[in-house]
């Protein structure tokens, strides 16, 4: 039943939205199809970008994939926390991890407990939406999870135009053409966050210079 | 489901189903015809020419399907051609500010309005809502933003856009809505069918003969492709295959002369001055809706010149 309702919402509803507002068109398709663990990264303007990249997933695939949301926003309430686990799947995680003997959950600890079980992620390393069409310096997080799961691969994803269609304060959508283009699926290079995090950024910018 | 497709037009318009055999006719022709010189000549690429061939079939289908499918049908579908058209010039155009997000929601509602009139046949409201009332309307939405930086580009390129895209490709749907008149019972289909076919058929000669023989060039700076010989070559062919399908309209001999002469050049317009925004974009194609040809704006600029005069003759001439 669940995965039927993801397929009808994202495969079916959600693609006929995008390419009806967005004339949605994605390049080097394939690249976004992955067995087992992985981590999608993409650039993030808008609240479509999620939806994006899961209207591409196939439906075996979506279902196992978890999109890092920010819990204060998505789950303020017991209701939009339900919502955003039953059709979103999100993983909602706090905004920064807990000082040392604090006693709250580390959002680094549940994105790799999700990654250990066999599922995927949906991270945006920006943190928010920000500008349309200006990328802003990634977070720590993503160097650090890939740090302690070198072998799991990382996905590039960058999305252009969407930050037109439905920017940040908003709520009105404009038709705007938009193109998602994903990379191919790459393991870390380096044990160091930081370079990590580069490696990550440079990825996605190449997608940007190459468009 | 009997409602929906338009049988009358094939028992009544012998002429209509010739034209739609004739386009298909051509198409397979030019498929099979790049199919085995692919395959006699491996080495030749023909790749441009294939992906020009696949997107004309779109083209045709959506033409075709607008011709003899219902009414409704075919204003629904010629009113989504404007959206994607406005919808891939205002993405692409470096003079769309970030700003104008929400004047041109009003741009893109000005669609379904326009449509609405060319469909209840109200050739005064038609003719006068985007060219005074949507001229007067998109500037006070812009001050009433109240951003002013650069505000006078906005005004003038927004408007301009929803001419091209939407003002003038709505003349084709009123065509639809022209009723038979004595001599003439064809009908409004066959006329879009015409002005669409000569529109497209005359892009085609003019790009064929200026590849041929084309040496002097007309534009240099703004589009290089287009010479003198394609030109001249270009009309002359569109002037003689529009005299052969003059069955399709209620011109006389004289008349159907003039006016092939007359769309052959606006339609040559009509590609110069779209070029010419695009190099002024700094782009080649305007996007990808259609493989092979960028995007659909390249394929419709002439026809939303072509399609205002074609329509403004005929309605002159013969509906007035």
């Amino acid at each position: 039943m669940r995965r039927f309702l993801l397929w009808l919402i994202y495969r079916v509803i959600m693609r006929f939205l995008l390419k009806l507002f967005a004339g949605i068109s994605i390049k080097d398709k394939e690249n976004i199809i992955h067995n087992g663990a992985s981590i999608i990264v993409a650039n993030h303007n808008s609240h479509l970008d999620t939806i994006t990249i899961m209207s591409f997933i196939p439906t075996k695939q979506l279902i196992k994939t978890h999109p890092v949301a920010a819990g204060y926003y998505f789950g303020k309430t017991n209701s939009k926390k339900r919502l955003s686990n039953y059709f979103i799947n999100a993983l909602l995680i706090p905004r920064g991890r807990p000082k040392k003997g604090e006693n709250k959950p580390d959002p680094i600890e549940m994105m790799l407990e999700v990654l250990d079980r066999g599922h995927s992620l949906i991270l945006f390393p920006e943190g928010s939406r920000g500008e349309p069409e200006v990328m802003q310096d990634f977070k720590w997080g993503i160097g650090l999870i890939l740090q302690a799961r070198p072998e799991i691969p990382f996905i590039p994803i960058y999305l252009k135009g969407l930050g037109k269609v439905l920017p940040k304060g908003d709520p009105v959508p404009v038709p705007h053409l938009s193109k998602i283009t994903c990379g191919k699926p790459t393991l870390p290079i380096s044990k160091d966050p930081a370079e990590i995090v580069t490696q990550v950024h440079n990825s996605i910018v190449s997608l940007k210079n190459n468009y | 489901m009997k409602d929906l497709i338009n049988y009358d037009i094939f028992e009544e318009n012998w002429e209509v189903s010739i034209v739609i055999g004739l386009i298909f006719g051509i198409l397979i022709f030019s498929s099979v015809l790049f199919f085995v010189l692919g395959k006699l000549k491996p080495k030749a690429d023909f790749s441009e020419l294939v992906m020009r061939t696949k997107s004309w079939w779109l083209m045709a289908v959506i033409f075709v399907a607008a011709t003899i499918l219902h009414p409704i049908i075919t204003f629904i579908s010629l009113g989504l051609l404007s959206f994607v058209a406005l919808r891939e010039l205002s993405s692409i155009s470096k003079n769309v500010r970030s700003a104008d997000r929400r004047t041109l929601i009003w741009c893109f509602l000005a669609i379904p309005v326009q449509y609405y009139f060319a469909y209840i046949g109200q050739y005064g409201l038609f003719l006068t809502f985007i060219p005074i009332f949507m001229f007067l309307w998109i500037p006070f939405m812009l001050v009433i933003n109240g951003d002013i930086d650069d505000i006078g580009k906005s005004m003038s390129v927004l408007p301009t856009q929803l001419m091209l895209t939407v003002f003038g490709l709505s003349h084709l749907a009123f065509l639809v809505a022209l009723p038979e008149i004595d001599g003439f019972n064809a009908g409004g289909r066959s006329l879009l069918l015409f002005i669409v076919f000569i529109t497209e058929m005359n892009d085609v000669f003019q790009f064929t003969w200026g590849k041929l023989f084309g040496k002097y060039k007309i534009l240099p700076k703004v589009s290089p492709n287009k010479t003198w010989e394609g030109l001249i070559g270009g009309v002359l062919t569109t002037v003689i295959v529009g005299y052969f399908l003059k069955f399709l309209t209620p011109f006389t001999d004289t008349q159907i002369i003039l006016v092939c002469f007359t769309i052959a050049i606006a339609g040559f317009i009509g590609d110069v001055v779209l070029s010419a925004v695009k190099r002024d974009i700094g782009i080649k194609d305007t996007g990808e809706s259609i493989p092979g040809h960028g995007g659909i704006l390249d394929r419709i600029d002439s026809l939303a010149l072509t399609g205002p005069l074609f329509f403004h003759i005929v309605y002159n001439l013969y509906y007035l």
